[in-house]
């Protein structure tokens, strides 16, 4: 099982947390005419990486925030995690 | 119009479990909690209203994490970031709530009939929400809170005292039956007294 570090509440059990994808994926603009293929980019191709990954978590059963993780997909180690509005 | 509480057709009292031989300070206690106010209070991204300014009778709303301003009557619980819930045995707070927190900055939820409340009290009070929630309660200190799980169901927990330990357990009032059922189990080993 995995413990994630909520940087509201502290350290919880995955138990708590929903994952929400890649936290790298850019909406592209509003009002900006962008081609089928950027937008099919954007909606359904996602990388599958083996290592470092940016990842979108919402702490569901705790503060309901989202926050941003950089975890290893291979080893699962969370290396950060901050809030959904900072960089990580 | 009169209330049924989330638990009347299922709380049983009496003693139930390992309970024989044992005095009443070694049995767990288990009862429903009922006529509450229970009000969510949320402040809005765009508000910017100093919190330190309100007070809501005479309690603070704290930014802090699992933190609980609390008197004799109401206790405040830390739910996330600008998000509270008031739990006051006082009706009045309601209209003090409306008339202190503006409806431009705050979103007043009244969730009083939507929640079914536990309350456990006795030695091996931990060890009960040990059993389903995965919280390291070692860590919670008497008027601290969390949102966490217990078996699946999402419940907030109140530390109402930790000696003897005594825990209040907020959840859904459509889990109530489920998570009542849970909780009496996980105190069968232990002895109950339903009260």
């Amino acid at each position: 099982m995995l413990h994630i570090k909520c940087p509201h509440c502290g350290m919880r059990s995955q138990n708590e947390f929903s994952y929400g994808g890649d936290a790298t994926v850019k909406r592209p603009e509003l009002n900006k005419e962008i081609s089928d293929q950027d937008w099919d980019n954007f909606v359904y191709y996602r990388k599958s990486l083996r290592g470092k990954h940016k990842e979108l978590w919402q702490h569901i059963s705790g503060c309901r925030q989202w926050i941003k993780v950089e975890r290893d997909t291979a080893t699962h180690e969370i290396f950060k995690t901050v809030k959904a509005h900072e960089d990580i | 119009m009169s209330s049924i509480s989330a638990l009347n057709a299922t709380h049983s009292k009496g003693l139930f479990g390992d309970h024989e031989g044992k005095n009443d300070d070694e049995l767990l206690k288990v009862s429903e909690l009922k006529d509450f106010l229970i009000i969510q209070i949320v402040k809005y991204k765009s508000s910017l209203t100093a919190i330190e300014n309100i007070k809501i009778d005479n309690l603070s709303l704290k930014n802090e994490a699992l933190n609980i301003s609390c008197n004799a009557n109401t206790r405040i619980l830390w739910n996330g970031p600008n998000n509270w819930l008031l739990i006051s045995s006082k009706k009045e707070t309601l209209k003090e709530i409306n008339e202190k927190l503006l409806e431009a900055d705050f979103a007043i939820t009244n969730v009083s009939h939507s929640r079914a409340i536990i309350q456990i009290e006795g030695k091996n009070t931990k060890e009960i929400l040990k059993k389903g929630c995965p919280f390291n309660f070692n860590e919670l200190k008497k008027d601290t809170c969390l949102n966490s799980t217990y078996n699946g169901m999402s419940v907030t927990i109140d530390m109402i005292d930790d000696n003897p330990e005594k825990v209040r357990i907020f959840t859904l009032r459509s889990f109530g039956e489920s998570f009542y059922h849970s909780i009496t189990d996980a105190c069968l080993e232990f002895g109950y007294k339903g009260i």
